[in-house]
């Protein structure tokens, strides 16, 4: 598997210096391409071989995400993405407002290269072996819709099978395990999905956590989970086909979770019929 | 219009809406740009931009914060907002029960 990688490079702010610090290593240690942001910005057919033929790692410094913003611009995807100062925030610590790089910015460098390395190869495992087990059949897909019409657009709701939260995500439940989505009427608003950003397989997450974020060509979608319980699998279909969502909503799962405490969590979801009826007043709203 | 709820809660019992931290905020008015529901409004003058509709925000939603470069937005305790849903939401259950019933 061939990079690049993309990083915003800021001079805004010390998380901008890690990003530079970032890509360098990483293309010291992987032979990763580097794409310069400010020429990709002006001569972007300088990176287009480039880009059309290895796999983009984003590195943005904040929330900013001017790298990403740069990206999507320029028509390209991101097969991976790191923002440093949520990386800095789930560690729990802070970083020195040096744009120069200090020990910890570059003990901090040196651990995201690590972790964009294992993810890669996590991810070339997984691709593997999905293609290697076939598909779970426990979950069945929606047959019965029921349609909310507003004005141009039609949003799908299943009238069975599916529950849903008032943030627009639904569970789909078999056995012990659900799995999570986003509503026909969600993908609709977000318009094309550019990139799912998912959980860790075996993170724990109570009802009305963020269970990963879909972002579009529009805007950042938190996905807010309906259920509570651990991941146990992330759908790989989705996260390297993000538009997928676009194309099949309800077919396309982002997590599998196992269920810690789906008897409470239902007094708080609603079923298909009911969502449709919230569907018709949110569409009725915007 | 009928007021609006979540989860069976009327939204305005349901404290969940941005705080904008003004010493960090530098008024780049991402977060109004982003959201659709218009939490936000700007203003003349210093501060130029406030939380003016708190009640429009999305309970649980967090995304304008995602797009805070200088991470100036904050949110309630989810897990307490949480508590807070469920216990206003089985209130509600128990008086609509008591209506029927009556």
């Amino acid at each position: 598997m061939s990079y690049a990688v993309l990083a915003c490079t800021g001079l805004d702010k010390a998380e901008g210096s890690v990003t530079r610090e970032v890509a360098i290593r990483l293309a010291q240690e992987t032979g990763a391409e580097i794409v310069c942001p400010v020429v990709l910005n002006r001569t972007p057919a300088r990176y287009k071989k480039t880009l059309a033929e290895n796999r983009l790692i984003v590195v943005d410094g904040c929330a900013t995400q001017c790298a990403s913003k740069l990206a999507a611009a320029k028509g390209t995807k991101p097969a991976q993405k790191v923002i440093v100062s949520d990386v800095v925030k789930k560690s729990g610590g802070a970083l020195e407002p040096d744009l120069r790089l200090g020990s910890d910015a570059l003990e901090l460098a040196r651990k995201i290269v690590d972790d964009i390395k294992a993810a890669e190869t996590a991810e070339s495992k997984e691709t593997r072996a999905a293609k290697e087990t076939p598909a779970v059949a426990e979950f069945e897909s929606p047959s019965d819709f029921t349609v909310v019409v507003y004005d141009k657009y039609e949003f799908r709701v299943p009238l069975t099978g599916f529950l849903f939260n008032a943030n627009d995500v639904w569970a789909q439940v078999a056995g012990s395990r659900a799995r999570v989505g986003i509503s026909d009427y969600m993908q609709q608003r977000l318009t094309d999905i550019t990139y799912v950003d998912p959980p860790d397989v075996g993170t724990t997450i109570e009802q009305f956590d963020e269970v990963g974020t879909v972002e579009s060509t529009k805007a950042t979608f938190e996905v807010v989970s309906p259920v509570s319980g651990t991941v146990v699998k992330i759908n790989e279909a989705v996260t390297d086909v993000p538009e997928s969502i676009n194309e099949d909503p309800y077919g396309s799962w982002i997590v599998e979770l196992e269920l810690t405490s789906w008897e409470e969590d239902q007094a708080l979801l609603v079923d298909g019929p009911a969502y449709a009826a919230d569907v018709e007043r949110k569409a009725a709203e915007d | 219009m009928a007021e609006t709820t979540f989860m069976g809660v009327p939204r305005s019992k349901i404290p969940w809406a941005p705080t904008i931290d003004y010493d960090k905020c530098d008024f780049c008015m991402e977060c109004d740009e982003f959201c659709p529901h218009r939490v936000f409004e700007r203003r003349e003058g210093d501060v130029k931009l406030v939380v003016a509709n708190p009640d429009n925000c999305v309970v649980f939603c967090r995304a304008c914060a995602k797009t805070c470069g200088p991470d100036a937005l904050s949110f309630p305790d989810k897990p307490e907002t949480v508590a807070l849903i469920k216990k206003l939401h089985a209130a509600e259950g128990e008086s609509r029960t008591e209506e029927g019933g009556a």
